[in-house]
Formats: C-alpha cells, structure tokens, sequence
C-alpha cells in the first residue's frame, strides 16, 4: 500500500514516536538502559563539557583580578599596574592554596583508609534537565570504575556511579529522587533510608514516630546497601515531623553537593568501614593534635598534588595545618556498630 | 538563503543556514544546560534544547527535518541525563514536528509572535512530558505549576532575544 506524499511526514512521526514508546517499555520491561545511546551522548558531549569546566577554571583568577584592576587604576594610575599584578597574584595563590586545601584533605582522607581501594577523580558536567540530580566525572570504565560503586568526599556520601562510560561516568546524587541510601543515627543506632527528594535537603525514612530524634543528630551509613561503606556521614538531622507509623526527618547532605569539585570513587563491593584522617594517624588515639596536624602536613608534602612549584607546597602545608583544628570532629563517625 | 515556495496566494520563506550551523548550536545548547545545571540547579529552569529545537523548526519548515532534528536533541538530552531514553525523545520530535508545521502557515518571525509560540510550545513540551511519566513510566510529573509558568515566561523572553541572535546565522 502506498502512502499519498503528503501524509509521509506524519507516517513518520507516529514511526518515530512509536518506536521510542517502544524503547521505553523495553527499558521498563526489562528494567535495562539503553547504553549505547548514553555512550554516544556522553562520548559527544562530555568533551565539551571537560573543555568548558577547564577554561573556567583557568580564567576565574584572571577574570576577578582584571576587574579588581580597572578599579585601582582609576583611583591611581601611577599604581595601578603594580597593585593589579599583586592583586591577580593573590587571587591566583589563594585558588591554588584553597585546591591545596581540599587536595590535602582528600589525601588525608584517602591514607587514613589506605586499606580501602579508591580513586580520586574530578567533577567535569552534570545532567541536562531539572527533574534529576546527576554529575559527570573524569573517570570510567578504563579507570576500573563500575556501575553501583559508591562516591564521597571527606565530608560525607556523594552519591553512587549510575553509569560506567568508557571515559568518563555519570553519579547519580544522594539528593535526586531515585536515590537511597541504608543510614543510621549516629546517637541510638536507629536504622532507617535516607532518600534524595530533588531538593538540597534529603529526608531519613522508616523512624518509628516513637524515637526521639533531637536537630543536628549525625546520620551515618548503615552499610546495609551493599554500596556504602559503614560510617561514612550522610547529613545532619534538619527537622523532624510526627507522622505514622514513621516520622519525617529532613537531613541536611554532610558533602557540599552544590560545589563538588573533586571526588573519591571507592572501587570495592566489599563491606568496609571508613575512618576518619585523625582515626588513622593515631593509631591509640592519644598522640597530641600538633603531632596529627604534622602528619598530615607531612603527608601533603609528599603528595603529588597539583603543585609544581616549591612555595606552592610550602603554602599549601601550611593550609592544612590551619585547616585540620577547624574541622568537624569527624573521629567519632568511626564507631562501629 | 530564502526560498520560496508554495503557490501564487502562499509564499512560505524556507530558511537555510551555514553549514553546521545547525549541529554547532544544537550541541551548544545541550552542552551548556549541562554546564549551567553543574554550578546552581537554578538554571534548571532554562529549556535551551527545546529553544533551539523551536527555532529551527520554525525557520526550516518542513517537518521531517524538524521532527528528525527534535528527536536527536531529545535523545542526547536523555542520554546525559537520569532519565528514560525516549522521555525527551518523544516531547522534542513532536515539538519539531509541530513547529514546522506552524512555521509553514503562520508569521514565525516577528518578536510577539515568536514570544507567544514559544510559550505555547513550552507547555506543550511539558504536557507531552506529563503524560509520558504518567502513562509510561508510571511516575508523577505536573501538567501545570506556578514553577513552570514562570520558567515558560523566562524561555520565551530568552527565545525572543536568543531567535535573533540565532537569525544571523542564515545564509543571506
């Protein structure tokens, strides 16, 4: 049978939307992803997404110090040039100090559990809509990195790898709706499910209304999912609301989900328990802060951070011994069950 | 380049574009709602994909291409995103379909009318989105929100501006 030329566009439509019906229910049916499609997309467009986070990276000082220029100079020309390259300058080593920062404490994080396979990787896109909550990172498959693996930072839980692409790999948050996570409440070992809601703040499921849950009560992972490793800090308990059978707990994420930059992916399925840097650098906990700060100094500076130069490495030892008194007594998330 | 077409009463202008016009700002547009979603999930509430699917199927008016070209940009964006592959697949192809064939029957080119469609298409895209959740999936999704009037309104503003910028990129 032939179809008249002009109903040959909408023969078309009703094809392709027919057999992208078709592809859904397959997925739904067979509770499987369309992996070639993702492969493409992301093998097309995380490139780009890499090349844009690089060139912001590299040009955030520089943009700041020019506009911190143009305002000198018109107050003093004559000075204006020399206070504009000392400004760029600062600008330039305070980005590099606060990397500094945060590579020194994933590198404490990452030797206080050395037992425990993991990789460091960088944040380079997220997702392309507003109903899920997803990131990209430079890591995948090649790199050893699996689906389902579970990713963190030193602050807390991140999410867990939802797709392992050949290069890079897509984490699925803690924060978007599909999520969930076995947790725990650090306080009465109570066990319940945090899930992601689409918003900052997650909520901790499956509380008896009978359990008191004072604001501010640590949650940590119950290790119960097969995903996370036991202890690791998922939020702080925000607000509570009587329900029943369970209450509503809202959790505040412990990890800056908002600004991941890097990331640690655990690369085991295996059942572990995390420790915190001050855990492992003292083996019976009672050396003096100095001697654990000095270790993690020591550590840093051999380190192969993205240092190259040796002022670099001085500034940033001494950012981490600043930095190791100010942080969240993470110790007592070690306390296994 | 502008051809003409059609009969003595209905002259349709068919716009062409450089080469790789098209594919630049399609992948342009993905690759930046995936760059601006990284730093806030504000900008969640731009559609810039469905922008640029609106556009060239306004312009280029025929409808295969627009529902080829709106099916291709719908199954990036589910591909690098945590949803279904088809979900967007399905809302971009028909809304490429439809905006050509409106492109071909009505003034696509003047700054009210373009704001109005694309307003009109921006619901449209979430209506098709809604029913494929609810009927599909399974999953709620809202036809209308105060949300989503509010980012329709932001789109159509941004469409207005974004179409003529897009405009210098027809062959002359």
């Amino acid at each position: 049978m032939e179809v008249p030329s002009r109903h040959r566009p909408l023969v078309l439509l009703v094809a392709v939307i027919l057999a992208q019906v078709l592809l859904l229910a397959f997925q739904i049916r067979r509770d499987r992803d369309v992996r070639l499609i993702r492969v493409w997309s992301a093998e097309l467009l995380t490139p780009l997404q890499r090349a844009g986070t690089f060139i912001v990276t590299k040009t955030d000082g520089l943009w700041f110090g020019y506009i911190d220029l143009r305002n000198v100079r018109t107050e003093n020309r004559n000075l204006a040039e020399q206070v504009g390259e000392l400004r760029l300058k600062n600008q330039q080593l305070q980005g590099q100090a606060a990397q500094a920062v945060r590579l020194a404490r994933l590198l404490g994080f990452r030797q206080a559990n050395a037992d425990i396979p993991m990789m460091a990787a960088e944040v380079i896109g997220a997702n392309a809509d507003a109903t899920s909550r997803t990131v990209f990172i430079n890591r995948g498959e090649q790199d050893g990195i699996r689906r389902n693996m579970a990713v963190i930072t030193p602050d807390g839980v991140v999410g867990k790898i939802s797709e392992a692409l050949p290069h890079t790999s897509q984490v699925l948050l803690v924060t978007d709706r599909e999520s969930g996570v076995g947790t725990l409440l650090a306080g009465t070992r109570t066990h319940g499910v945090v899930k992601g809601t689409g918003d900052p703040l997650l909520w901790m499921d499956y509380v008896s209304t009978d359990e008191k849950v004072p604001s501010g009560e640590e949650v940590l992972t119950s290790g119960e999912d097969r995903i996370f490793p036991k202890n690791v800090p998922v939020g702080w308990v925000a607000s509570t609301k009587a329900g029943f059978p369970f209450q509503t707990i809202e959790v505040t994420p412990a990890a800056h989900l908002d600004r991941l930059e890097e990331v640690l992916v655990l690369t085991t399925e295996k059942s572990l328990n995390i420790h915190s840097p001050a855990e492992a650098n003292s083996p019976s906990q009672q050396n003096p802060p100095e001697a654990k700060q000095q270790q993690n100094a020591d550590a840093l500076a051999n380190a192969e951070v993205s240092a190259n130069s040796k002022p670099l490495q001085a500034t940033a030892k001494q950012s981490a011994v600043k930095a190791a008194p100010a942080k969240k007594p993470t110790a007592q998330t070690g306390n296994p069950q | 380049m502008t051809v003409r077409m059609g009969s003595e009463s209905q002259h349709i202008e068919v716009h062409k574009f450089y080469a790789g016009a098209v594919l630049g700002v399609c992948f342009l547009a993905l690759v930046l709602q995936a760059f601006l979603n990284r730093f806030s999930p504000r900008f969640g509430i731009l559609e810039l994909p469905l922008l640029v699917v609106v556009y060239f199927g306004l312009s280029r008016r025929n409808s295969v291409i627009g529902l080829l070209l709106g099916t291709a940009v719908g199954l990036l964006q589910d591909g690098i995103s945590h949803t279904p592959i088809g979900l967007y697949g399905i809302a971009k192809g028909f809304i490429g379909y439809i905006a050509s064939s409106i492109g071909a029957r009505l003034d696509t080119e003047h700054p009210i009318s373009r704001f109005i469609l694309m307003f009109l298409f921006f619901h449209i895209h979430q209506v098709l989105l809604a029913l494929t959740m609810r009927l599909l999936l399974v999953q709620h999704a809202p036809f209308f929100t105060v949300h989503l009037l509010i980012s329709s309104l932001l789109n159509s503003v941004i469409g207005v501006f974004l179409f003529a910028g897009l405009d210098r990129l027809r062959k002359q």
